[in-house]
């Protein structure tokens, strides 16, 4: 009789020990943190992930960003002849970085391998130094 | 003076509409996918850069790289010479005018894959015309379907009886519009027939020969029909251009990845190279 009422005391502390390891959550699913990689939208074709995403929303807004410094504040006297001897303009001195800089992580890819970080810091010199003197 | 109307922009938003489906949302679905590994159902799993990595350091698309400038250079270095010289030995005007423009105009209004079945058959040893000429009348040992070389040259050869009359076309355009003034010019100052051609007829054909090597870079540098229906790529791989490969690993092996990532380095190079020649050739015009 004492037996089964010490156990009966003691059989609460058990479920709140098990709650305490983590076993009251088996079979349920993990709460998951925000992830650059994971599905934006499981199940699409189109395979989105926030980190590509990302990409092209910085890609479109530097495009809409240099078309409206062209189109309102500098109307006159953008093009210019930098150090290539190249006559450009601001989008092109955005396109020469574009493409300049996934030659440079394409580069880096087939020499070096990942990571990616040095090619980064390249490409962003490259940038600058594409807008400055380019 | 500057227009301040700017209401042409309106006339460029159907273009602008068609783009965005038919290039801009297919192209970012490539580069989702080339970041993402899938075994199909529509399920993605994160690769990140890796399938760059494995494309660049593989022997084989280095090697179909490597066979893909050779073969668009040898098609320019062929192509646009003899395009010229075409133009130049065409009539300027007379009954055979049209003539010349219709014939030169018939090889390009065929379709690309009856273009490939007809070297194809033609081109059989013991049972195309040319193969059977070749092997049985002249002696050489020619066989498409067994030699390398026998299929590159038959590769070239088709693209340059499809594709010059392109060059020749634009190139005549160009020599049409030229006025009599300057060859009367030309030759009271008692100029020679090249420098007539280097000081006159050049530069006259600058921007239709701009174009013409553009188009043909691109079109050869993305040509995949006529080579894949004719040899398949083979024999072996001697004839596997990078299009024709990159078919084999994004619908033969289903890797989508992989294919992803060939894709945007091939988009990376003929991008680069398209704008080096556009810019290269319109320089001058800046200054």
């Amino acid at each position: 009789m004492r037996k089964l009422l010490l156990t009966l005391l003691f059989l609460p502390s058990t479920a709140f020990a098990q709650v305490q390891s983590g076993w009251g959550n088996v079979g349920q699913q993990e709460e998951k943190g925000f992830s650059w990689t994971d599905p934006l939208w499981p199940d699409f074709w189109m395979a989105w992930t926030p980190a590509t995403l990302a990409v092209f929303v910085g890609i479109f807004s530097a495009i809409a960003l240099i078309g409206v410094l062209e189109g309102f504040k500098y109307r006159d006297g953008i093009e210019r002849r930098g150090v290539l001897g190249l006559t450009t303009t601001l989008g092109d001195r955005l396109f020469i970085t574009l493409l300049g800089s996934a030659y440079i992580f394409l580069a880096w890819l087939g020499l070096v391998g990942q990571p990616v970080w040095t090619p980064l810091f390249v490409s962003v010199g490259w940038g600058i130094f594409v807008f400055w003197k380019v | 003076m500057r227009t301040e109307n700017q209401k042409a922009w309106f006339f460029v938003l159907p273009v602008l509409a068609l783009v965005a489906f038919n290039a801009l949302v297919p192209m970012m679905t490539v580069v989702n996918y080339s970041v993402q590994e899938t075994f199909g159902n529509n399920q993605f799993f994160w690769e990140g850069l890796g399938w760059f990595e494995q494309i660049l350091r593989s022997d084989r698309f280095q090697a179909a790289l490597g066979r893909q400038f050779l073969f668009t250079f040898l098609i320019l270095l062929i192509e646009v010479p003899l395009g010229i010289i075409v133009a130049l030995s065409m009539p300027r005007k007379g009954f055979w005018v049209p003539v010349c423009l219709v014939l030169m105009a018939l090889p390009m209004l065929i379709p690309w894959n009856v273009v490939g079945s007809m070297w194809n058959i033609f081109t059989l040893p013991k049972i195309g015309l040319m193969g059977y000429f070749l092997n049985d009348v002249l002696g050489i040992n020619y066989d498409m379907t067994q030699q390398p070389i026998s299929a590159w040259v038959t590769v070239i050869v088709m693209d340059v009886w499809h594709w010059t009359s392109l060059v020749v076309l634009l190139c005549y355009a160009g020599l049409v519009s030229i006025p009599d003034a300057y060859y009367q010019a030309a030759k009271i100052d008692g100029a020679s027939p090249w420098s007539v051609f280097r000081y006159i007829q050049l530069p006259k054909m600058k921007t239709v020969l701009t174009i013409a090597v553009l188009l043909r870079f691109m079109d050869s540098f993305n040509i995949y029909t006529e080579p894949f229906v004719l040899t398949g790529g083979g024999p072996g791989n001697s004839t596997t251009l990078l299009s024709i490969d990159l078919v084999k690993i994004a619908l033969g092996q289903f890797d989508l990845g992989p294919a992803a990532a060939m894709s945007l380095i091939y988009f990376a190079i003929t991008l680069l190279v398209s704008w080096v020649f556009y810019t290269l050739m319109t320089k001058d015009d800046a200054q």
